[in-house]
């Protein structure tokens, strides 16, 4: 056995993560678009450490997912990207009722997975599991839905402040947010 | 954009005094942004938050992003899941890879993508206008 071989144990050298800004951008290109997408990129990142212990935190929940909205195409399990189902506002949502929430207006894979259970990827019936044991101290009163936009301006400018101000109104300690 | 969306939020509310984290399955797109804290699952996108009808591997997950969210020493924090999604990588393979594409595939893309960006372009401009 020589150096340029796996060592017994070792998995294949591509079962790791996918590099997802080299393909997209490899792909469109390939597609005809022009100059790559800028990605948001920060040398600093800030940090708020723990205040108090988790189990008297108030938690909210920040999805990119999108309510069904009958008449616009569809929408899933197994829908191809369906851009009608888009959403361009925040939007918010009650905890205490159940939502029925799609992700076809996303870029999810559409080969190896199909959408077809909303706790993948909103997970609020495990989160109350969570409250109702004590782990945390409550969910916050509403979750809140985050649009995906490819303008920084608009995500930064327009999206995050209107996110804060709902969190702030709902007296979050920490905020999970869930990416499609 | 979906992985950007939430970490550009994410940063947001950490910097005005709320504690975050994100759960995700593109790595490279959060770590690249920079957050505070990630638990990066290993899966297909759109399962951020475990395997589809595996409650046990969503209950699984939502406590580790707990256990992060908690515990994270300092910004940038990244814990990968445990779990696997197969025990083979193939999968990982397909996503947006041109070089798995015919040519005729690539020109029904690059037609399915413009008639997209039409729509969503027709649905912004009512959400706008009835705004």
């Amino acid at each position: 056995m020589s150096e340029r071989d796996a060592y017994p144990g070792f998995t294949p050298e591509d079962d790791a993560p996918i590099p997802y800004i080299q393909r997209i951008r490899d792909y469109y290109q390939a597609l005809g678009y022009g100059a790559p997408y800028r990605w948001a990129h920060y040398a600093e990142v800030p940090f708020q450490p723990p205040k108090k212990t988790l189990a008297e935190w108030r938690v909210g929940l920040i999805t990119t997912a999108a309510p069904y909205q009958p008449g616009k195409g569809d929408q899933g399990p197994g829908a191809p990207y369906n851009a009608a189902a888009k959403f361009y506002r925040v939007y918010s949502g009650d905890t205490a009722v159940d939502h029925d929430l799609r992700i076809s207006h996303v870029g999810i894979d559409r080969t190896h997975t199909t959408a077809e259970d909303s706790n993948t990827w909103f997970p609020l019936t495990e989160l109350r599991r969570c409250a109702a044991a004590g782990r945390i101290g409550e969910i916050a009163p509403r979750f809140h839905g985050a649009p995906t936009n490819r303008s920084h301006r608009t995500t930064i400018e327009r999206d995050c402040p209107e996110l804060l101000a709902r969190c702030l109104d709902d007296r979050i300690d920490a905020a999970i947010l869930v990416a499609n | 954009m979906c992985h950007q969306t939430v970490s550009l939020a994410a940063r947001h509310l950490e910097e005005n005094g709320i504690a975050t984290i994100v759960m995700g399955c593109a790595k490279d797109i959060v770590e690249f942004c920079g957050v505070p804290r990630f638990l990066f699952s290993d899966f297909p996108l759109g399962n951020a938050a475990g395997r589809p009808r595996d409650p046990e591997s969503q209950a699984f997950t939502l406590q580790l992003a707990l256990r992060v969210l908690e515990t994270a020493p300092a910004p940038r924090t990244t814990v990968q899941s445990p779990l696997r999604w197969s025990t083979d990588p193939c999968w990982k393979f397909d996503y947006s890879n041109i070089e798995r594409l015919s040519p005729d595939e690539i020109r029904r893309r690059r037609e399915e993508f413009d008639r997209q960006k039409e729509i969503a372009k027709t649905v912004r401009n009512e959400r706008t206008a009835a705004s």
